[in-house]
């Protein structure tokens, strides 16, 4: 494939498309400016013929860069020649090309088209080292992803085999998928189900005020009157039409979810309207997040996220990557043991002391203290019911404090802490970028200390902290993490 | 990570710090100055005039004296085979450990205050963190940017 290669004529179109979409808001506030009064001369078509000058600039543009934009692969090189008046010229060593992620838009289906995306390990400057093809067809992309398969084992593989490959990417059963039962859980414990909680409270809160009145029909005279009834039930309608979509939304983007162990490489494809293939390499995989929120924990389910070394900037799932985007937890000791043999996954964390406790409640019930304080003083003393609030931000210390652990398995730091949401991180030695430990005077004298580390994740780090440790345990993990002691 | 990282910071970082905190100071003085001015302009209340004060002395004490000397106290750091380690904190002593495996680049860098006192601070780059060594003397930090960036070479890794 060493000739130049022109994308899909369908990539002018979307190229087209896509610069429409930046103008569509210049050319909504020119077109209304424009409709006022009467037209007569030529200055008064002028927004018009304007407007029409830039959508043909626009398409010819699209055409032409369509037109300069040639890829082939030559001397182990992804080479791009592309540019519209400069004539750029990007060369990519195959050596360096940590994966292609193939994505399928509604444009592209119908020309059994793919978008390719080419990942490389992310250099100094990430927007600069990757490339995109933005539509060739599938069976190139194929053959290109096998090409740099044998270029990378150093053609030892024959063709064959490279076909054999591709084949397997295709036919073998998934390593793992959702079934549409797994994406009603995943999209009715999102979020948006907070929002029906409280529009059910709304609703419930209205009956309360109607069942001690009399009759029914007296009920609905004071139904129609009354415009808060009216409001509120116009808020949760919406909010129920909001989470419906939000469900809608969940099956369109996580639909025919499914993962793959093609060699090394882990392959997830998702998406029903848009599909998506998302190729990482294991060995840039620098730990294993295992997150729950409140209510997927009540039911037993949770995520579990790869750090990912890799991945660029402009990809924003590509850093933390939701490698199964909801599962039961109870599976995913057997699941992450086939896919990281030498991960040690477990649920068995040492605590924290007791006399952390008290900090933990503090730390959150302090944040209420200041308004209610502000609120007693303009409102004295109805203010102090603001106090209340504080019983549920101490009850999210407990849960905070409860969380809170940690376990080491030889080479492996296993670290566990709560935000909102319940992280349990599994990291090994090698991965750590940098371990801290902080202790404030307060700590000091109840011999408690905190501890962060860092992995990296994307173009930054991933930091784990976990507050208030028992300082004999810090300095337990710290010697475990120093290379000398 | 038991005992306490072995080397001290320079001593001048003490006085560096010190002119920081003046530099501070004087701002500060400035916006008290000015609202001491229009208080007496508009005749707003008295209390205004000895809080400015007030909110002065103690900023001078605490960024001048206080702040530097315990900071300087703080900050230590040792440069071992195979790892780093500083110590540093004012009011939560935090401490940092830095393998050396990890490290991908060492700099130096010296503002025009730090140059006046033959200073530089060390920064040292790991793929995900940034940490900093303040105010060593010049020679200390070149030698120790050569060593680090000697040490990181022979444990070349992939991340």
């Amino acid at each position: 494939m060493s000739e130049h290669k022109r994308l899909h004529p369908i990539s002018a179109v979307a190229n087209f498309v896509k610069q429409l979409k930046d103008l569509i808001v210049p050319f909504v506030f020119l077109f209304v400016l424009n409709n006022r009064g009467e037209k007569t001369g030529f200055w008064d078509y002028m927004p018009v013929i304007s407007m029409a000058a830039v959508l043909v600039f626009v398409l010819v543009t699209g055409i032409v860069k369509w037109l300069r934009f040639t890829y082939r692969v030559e001397e182990g090189e992804l080479r791009i020649e592309y540019g519209l008046f400069v004539k750029k010229k990007r060369y990519i060593p195959i050596d360096r090309i940590q994966s292609l992620n193939f994505s399928e838009g509604i444009l592209h289906r119908p020309f059994g088209l793919v978008k390719v995306k080419v990942e490389t390990a992310g250099s100094s400057n990430p927007r600069e080292s990757e490339a995109e093809l933005t539509a060739i067809l599938k069976e190139e992309a194929i053959e290109l992803e096998g090409m740099i398969y044998r270029e990378k084992k150093g053609n030892i593989v024959t063709d064959d085999l490279a076909g054999e490959n591709t084949v397997t990417l295709k036919d073998e059963a998934p390593f793992f998928n959702l079934s549409s039962n797994d994406i009603w859980v995943l999209a009715t414990t999102s979020g948006g189900v907070g929002v029906i909680i409280s529009g059910v409270f709304v609703f419930l809160s209205q009956f309360n005020e109607f069942i001690p009145y009399e009759a029914v029909y007296d009920e609905l005279a004071v139904f129609v009157k009354s415009g808060v009834f009216v409001v509120s039930v116009m808020a949760f309608l919406g909010l129920l039409v909001a989470w419906l979509l939000s469900i809608a939304w969940t099956f369109i983007i996580y639909g025919d979810f499914r993962i793959k162990i093609v060699d090394d490489h882990i392959v997830m494809t998702r998406g029903l309207l848009e599909k998506k293939q998302v190729t990482v390499p294991l060995n840039r995989v620098q730990g294993i997040r295992v997150v729950e929120n409140p209510i997927r924990q009540l039911l037993g389910y949770c995520t579990v996220h790869i750090e990912n070394a890799g991945g660029s900037v402009l990809e924003k799932d590509s850093t933390s990557i939701k490698l199964f985007p909801i599962v039961k937890k109870k599976r995913i000791q057997g699941l992450l043991n086939d896919l990281f043999p030498d991960y040690v996954i477990h649920d068995d964390f040492k605590r924290l002391p007791g006399r952390s406790l008290r900090r933990y409640v503090f730390r959150q019930a302090i944040w209420v203290v200041v308004p209610t304080a502000a609120v007693c003083f303009m409102y004295w003393p109805y203010g102090l019911w603001v106090g209340l609030l504080m019983i549920p931000f101490g009850i999210l210390g407990y849960y905070q404090y409860r969380a809170g652990g940690w376990k080491i398995v030889d080479g492996q730091l296993s670290l566990q802490y709560r935000g909102v949401l319940k992280n349990t991180m599994h990291i090994k030695k090698s991965r750590i970028q940098s371990l801290d430990t902080h202790e404030s005077w307060f700590q000091t004298r109840k011999d408690l200390g905190s501890l962060r580390t860092t992995i990296k994740s994307g173009e930054t780090g991933y930091a784990s902290p976990i507050r208030d440790l028992e300082k004999k345990d810090l300095q337990t993990i710290a010697s475990w993490f120093s290379h000398s002691v | 990570m038991i005992g306490e990282p072995q080397k001290r910071i320079s001593p001048k970082a003490l006085k560096v710090w010190k002119i920081y905190g003046v530099i501070e100071t004087l701002i500060v003085a400035a916006v008290a100055a000015g609202a001491i001015t229009l208080t007496v302009m508009f005749e707003w209340p008295q209390w205004i005039i000895t809080a400015a004060v007030a909110v002065l002395i103690l900023f001078t004490y605490l960024f001048v004296f206080f702040i530097p000397t315990i900071k300087w106290k703080r900050w230590r750091y040792e440069v071992r085979e195979q790892e780093i380690e500083l110590q540093r904190g004012i009011f939560i002593v935090k401490r940092t450990l830095v393998p050396m495996v990890r490290v991908q680049h060492v700099d130096t860098v010296q503002g025009p205050i730090l140059k006046k006192y033959r200073l530089a601070t060390i920064t040292i780059s790991t793929a995900a963190t940034v940490h900093e060594i303040p105010a060593l003397d010049v020679e200390e930090a070149d030698e120790l940017r050569n060593s680090i960036s000697q040490l990181a070479r022979v444990a070349e890794d992939d991340v």
